[in-house]
């Protein structure tokens, strides 16, 4: 039986990344007068973008119990692609390209996963280098300049808001959506819990896995190009080391790196965060040198709030076997 | 027709020996000096390279040219296989100051000099060279003169500096150049925001936004790299205060490196002081030393380019020494 005191720690340790987050927020709010207002939320929501949508394709990568390290040399080759060959293209034009790009990425990691069955984490520690080393060569490590159409995407909005948080809100929705009300979200839940179970129940394991990298690859492209649209160039370090930041915003937001559980909403919540605590470190004008030491300590109590709800979780889950008083006594009589 | 076996023997060593000795001769006739860059990631490498190329040619050495793509151990067996070609010395732009310790060691055992670029190594008993900008003092001048136009101007002023890697050294003689001047001149300015961009465009736009959402008053920025000016441009942009000098809203602004963006910008009004590397001179004092420790002379273990300083009102005369100013002619015809 749960005790209340068990109900209450796990109830805290559940909404743990809600509770960090509005612990930063009051922090910030207090030390920094700016911080609370509309147009910061704005900007932060903005900045975030590129991670977030990365990252929504990164959960379900990771909710299969795999991962994907080349989102960052996906985005690097996209942009110089789009930036060298198709300057000139209209923004929704570029946004099809790299995404159609990235999903052709995530379609060769899938097939070295699927079809040859070589771990996700060799193949794509292999294609983060073949895509940057590709990157390179095409733009000869020179900087890569974003089209017009493309920048005023990064700069421009509707009714108030920037198009870079539109897309992610709709990237949002529609991963929502997926993994909420759609057979191929209950299967990846069932993968990542128990792949070898979820294959004897009839669940198309390797479909699901090859759709999921491509996926992946998809919204790398498509956080490639929101990137793009912002900072208005890509040199040799665009996307660079990506991955890390990705991650960890999935992982912030509950998504176990151990695959089948967690879920989208809160690696976008993830990003926010992380974006929050760099935004709140720049109001206060912070000593630059705390910012990967107070970025890496939240990401490191976020974690540890987790591996603490997952054990509590796997106690209070686990099966508890109540041996009836009477069976006690006739064992005893009959032997 | 019948060939005996000395025939066929004799006639095989002097095909091999028409073949091979034209070679062999050329071969020491030429000098050649390895130009090996780790990768063009900036213009300032870019131009460096191609500089770095013809005023190897104008020495009168061939150059045999390598691209590492930040990858330490492919520049160290870059650098053996240099070793093999017995080039008359070894230019190198190195990504990790500790890493190429090794190769300055081969280069060493096989007496072929090795002078690093813009970049000097972690401090070891291997024998090398480095020509390096005088960053800090370049950044000082840069920021003084920022400063005396500020107080021509009047007023007080709100302060940004955008700082490159903290594990740079480059970087971090820029910030103590910065600081050097501003905390001189604190009656005037106080600096409201220190961002950390890590020498990554991505982040440098984020913080700088997030810096002028939280200061509206800034009116005075300095980067410590011109690589990251499209950034820049564009978080000015979105707060309204990318204007030229003169202009309501204008942000007092200098550069740093010189390249073609900051001509640009200092042509046309945006930029108003830049702080510049002069490549030309430093390409000069990396094939300089590379000759004097041939002839066996002493080089100093660190020559410095003291750079120079333009405005806009010296751009005309001075741009010649500009390096960004040869690439924009270059684009712009």
């Amino acid at each position: 039986m749960q005790t209340s005191s068990t109900r209450a720690s796990l109830a805290v340790l559940r909404s743990a990344p809600a509770l960090l987050f509005v612990a930063v927020v009051v922090l910030f709010a207090i030390l920094a007068p700016r911080f609370l207002e509309v147009q910061n939320f704005a900007n932060i929501l903005t900045q975030s973008a590129n991670v977030a949508i990365v990252a929504v394709g990164m959960t379900f990568v990771l909710l299969l119990a795999g991962v994907d390290l080349s989102v960052g040399a996906a985005m690097y080759v996209c942009a110089a692609v789009a930036g060298l060959y198709f300057k000139d293209l209209p923004a929704p034009a570029a946004m099809a390209l790299m995404t159609a790009i990235g999903a052709l990425f995530g379609a060769i990691n899938a097939l070295f996963i699927v079809g040859l069955g070589i771990a996700a984490f060799i193949v794509t520690l292999a294609t983060l280098f073949v895509g940057r080393g590709l990157a390179l060569h095409l733009s000869q490590t020179k900087m890569v300049f974003a089209g017009d159409p493309v920048l005023a995407f990064g700069q421009g909005g509707f009714l108030g808001i920037s198009y870079a948080v539109w897309t992610m809100a709709i990237v949002l929705l529609l991963a929502l959506w997926v993994q909420q009300w759609t057979p191929y979200g209950r299967y990846l839940y069932a993968i990542g819990a128990d792949r070898e179970g979820a294959r004897k129940a009839g669940i198309p394991v390797r479909r699901v896995v090859f759709a999921t990298y491509v996926l992946c690859g998809t919204l790398a492209g498509l956080g490639g190009f929101v990137s793009f649209s912002q900072v208005a160039a890509a040199s040799s370090g665009f996307g660079l080391q990506k991955e890390f930041p990705v991650i960890a915003a999935a992982v912030l937001g509950g998504t176990s790196l151990f695959g089948g559980r967690g879920g989208v909403l809160g690696s976008v919540f993830g990003a926010i965060l992380i974006q929050t605590v760099q935004n709140g470190l720049v109001l206060l004008n912070a000593n630059p040198y705390l910012y990967p030491l107070v970025i890496s300590a939240i990401i490191f109590i976020a974690v540890l709030l987790d591996s603490q709800r997952t054990r509590i979780l796997a106690r209070l889950t686990r099966r508890q076997i109540r041996i009836e008083p009477g069976v006690e006594a006739r064992r005893s009589t009959a032997t | 027709m019948n060939v005996t076996r000395r025939a066929f023997n004799l006639g095989a060593i002097l095909a091999a020996g028409t073949v091979i000795l034209p070679g062999a001769v050329r071969a020491a006739d030429e000098k050649t000096i390895a130009i090996m860059f780790d990768s063009l990631q900036s213009p300032f490498w870019v131009t460096g390279f191609d500089v770095l190329k013809e005023k190897a040619k104008a020495a009168g050495y061939q150059p045999l040219e390598s691209i590492s793509n930040l990858d330490d151990n492919k520049q160290f067996e870059q650098v053996q296989s240099m070793i093999q070609k017995k080039v008359s010395g070894i230019i190198i732009v190195q990504t990790d100051s500790k890493a190429v310790i090794p190769a300055i060691r081969e280069a060493n055992k096989a007496g072929i000099p090795m002078v690093h670029f813009n970049r000097p190594p972690a401090e070891s008993d291997a024998k090398s060279s480095a020509v390096q900008a005088d960053n800090r003092a370049i950044m000082k001048s840069t920021v003084q003169a920022l400063v005396d136009k500020a107080r021509k101007a009047g007023g007080k002023y709100k302060a940004a500096i955008l700082i490159g890697d903290l594990g740079d050294q480059n970087a971090i003689q820029r910030r103590d150049g910065f600081f050097d001047v501003v905390d001189q001149n604190k009656d005037i300015i106080e600096v409201v925001a220190r961002i950390s961009t890590e020498w990554n465009p991505d982040k440098a736009f984020a913080d700088l936004t997030n810096a002028l959402q939280a200061n509206p008053d800034i009116n005075f920025l300095v980067t410590s790299s011109d690589f990251l000016l499209p950034q820049i441009q564009q978080a000015l942009k979105i707060a309204g205060k990318w204007k030229k000098t003169g202009e309501e809203g204008h942000v007092l602004f200098a550069g740093f490196d010189g390249d073609e963006g900051q001509y640009a910008a200092l042509k046309d009004g945006y930029m108003d002081v830049g702080g510049v590397q002069n490549l030309f001179y430093e390409a000069d004092l990396a094939i300089g030393a590379i000759e004097k420790m041939n002839k066996g002379e002493e080089v100093p273990k660190l020559l410095l380019d003291p750079g120079f300083v333009i405005t806009q009102e010296t751009l005309d005369q001075d741009r010649d020494k500009m390096w960004g100013y040869a690439v924009w002619k270059k684009a712009n015809g």
